[in-house]
């Protein structure tokens, strides 16, 4: 049984550079202890997640909505294990499969095969594990000749459909999707959306950040609706996305 | 709270160095797509730093006025074994920048993306020490096979020392994006001042201690000595271990402080 359980989850997210996160900074105020106050407002912090409470069990799945900055992509990579939060409880029992971004992901130099096999590795996959499922792998991002040519080469629907094909390969009890399933064409989306339906059927949880509400629609079976990191709604999706529309 | 962040950094390097699998391919793959698109790849580490060795030998021999013979198999073995510390500690500086890929997609240890420079590094060494064979035949350099395992031992002692400094000059150099720029030119400062081009015996003897107490000094004396067919000084080992000890201490605290932040700052 897969779960996802995140108890007053709050993710302070420090920004620097706002006015600078130079060390000269740092010496300086050691050299003049006293003489100029710097105020600890040199770097800003953000507050990405505010008390967020939630609770996933096997079969769900969950569409996440909201405006830019709402904290989705913070959200999600909390659920991977990405940023730890140092304020509440977080629980996630199950293997974590996550897509979060198509271009961060593959390597542009290194060639499709390649990357199968580092991302695979960086999964948690053994090598003779990895030589097994390659096929698979191959057959479903359907690139043929191409997956010996560099990742460079691709465009960004042939990365994705790679990227997506590596991220499910480990067969995840956790799916964890950003954005990402809307870049496809129809044909890759037909097939996202069969690849999510097996790993539902294998009774675990999908969770997905989109703006697409027909994406939301024809996958999930829940939604939540994020603003300013926090959640405003939980629930079916129905009624999540006539709320999403109506709130301000 | 304390007790579980020293419980996260202490399975941080412990999962990294079990997941050697990664970071030992990540680590070749990097010399593989530098020399990917060159005829005779890797292999231009060796030729290039060969020219240099070869013709820094012959000028810098004359101008100290030393036997060829001792000069030569002194320079080159410095030479190699601080292009390994020096880069690995000049690279390390980028290395979760350079990961950052891996780091915002998926939940490794960040252990493994510095294992993945040292080993990058390391692999660079072992091209870098062919050059020094002809060396060795040509001026006939008595080295005992004894000396072998005392070799690979002194290779690991480099390989865990540099990879606790290596993740020490991480952590801070993705934290304050200066360090980059110091650590550069501290060590071009070092290289004239450690004895690489030059022997300590040409210092004035009061001198002596400066070059003794050098960390970099009885780095690069773990492999020169067995590589021109010395045993290193217990000294060397002495010292090797306090620097080991120091680094690991320093780096557990530096973990336990900020290892959940990194993925911030990036």
């Amino acid at each position: 049984m897969a779960s996802i359980s995140l108890k007053n989850i709050t993710l302070d997210f420090p920004v620097y550079g706002v006015s600078g996160r130079s060390l000269k900074k740092k010496l300086l105020k050691l050299s003049t202890v006293g003489k100029i106050n710097y105020d600890d407002g040199e770097t800003v912090v953000i507050k990405a997640l505010k008390n967020i409470n939630m609770d996933l069990s096997s079969g769900d799945r969950v569409g996440l909505i909201g405006p830019n900055g709402a904290g989705k992509s913070s959200l999600l990579r909390v659920l991977t294990g990405v940023y730890e939060p140092l304020h509440g409880e977080i629980n996630v029992s199950g293997k974590v499969g996550s897509l979060l971004s198509l271009s961060l992901g593959l390597e542009p130099e290194s060639s499709g095969n390649e990357n199968i096999t580092i991302h695979c590795m960086v999964n948690g996959m053994k090598p003779a594990e990895i030589e097994n499922k390659r096929p698979k792998i191959a057959e479903f991002a359907g690139l043929g000749d191409f997956l010996s040519m560099p990742c460079r080469t691709y465009s960004s629907g042939m990365r994705l459909r790679l990227a997506f094909a590596i991220a499910t390969a480990i067969e995840p009890e956790i799916l964890i999707l950003d954005e990402v399933v809307g870049v496809g064409d129809s044909t890759f989306l037909d097939k996202a959306k069969k690849r999510i339906n097996s790993i539902i059927e294998k009774s675990k949880i999908v969770v997905l950040a989109s703006h697409d509400k027909e994406i939301i629609k024809s996958i999930c079976n829940k939604i939540i609706v994020l603003k300013d990191g926090e959640i405003q709604f939980t629930g079916a999706v129905d009624e999540g996305l006539a709320f999403y529309e109506n709130s301000p | 709270m304390n007790k579980r962040m020293s419980r996260l950094a202490l399975l941080d390097i412990q999962q990294g160095i079990r997941s050697w699998h990664t970071w030992l391919l990540l680590g070749v793959q990097d010399i593989r797509l530098r020399y990917r698109r060159s005829v005779i790849g890797p292999f231009w580490i060796t030729l290039s730093m060969a020219i240099m060795i070869y013709t820094m030998g012959f000028l810098y021999g004359k101008l100290f006025k030393v036997d060829l013979s001792i000069y030569y198999p002194y320079l080159a073995a410095g030479i190699i074994t601080w292009t390994l510390i020096a880069t690995t500690i000049t690279e390390s500086v980028e290395a979760f920048f350079q990961s950052a890929n891996y780091i915002l997609q998926s939940k490794l240890p960040y252990s493994t993306y510095i294992l993945r420079i040292v080993t990058r590094n390391f692999i660079i060494f072992l091209h870098n020490l062919l050059t020094l064979l002809p060396i060795l035949i040509i001026f006939k350099v008595k080295i005992s096979f004894l000396i072998l395992p005392l070799l690979f031992f002194n290779m690991a002692l480099i390989f865990i020392c540099g990879f606790c400094y290596a993740y020490i000059i991480a952590i801070v150099g993705t934290r304050y994006q200066d360090v980059k720029q110091i650590i550069v030119s501290l060590t071009q400062i070092f290289f004239l001042l450690t004895p690489i081009m030059w022997m300590p015996s040409m210092l004035p003897e009061r001198f002596g201690l400066f070059a003794e107490l050098n960390p970099f000094y009885q780095l690069i004396n773990l492999m020169r000595q067995p590589l021109t067919g010395h045993l290193p000084e217990v000294f060397t080992y002495v010292y090797t271990f306090s620097l080991l000890a120091t680094g690991f201490i320093v780096l557990f605290l530096l973990l336990r402080r900020t290892r959940h932040r990194i993925a911030f700052w990036i």
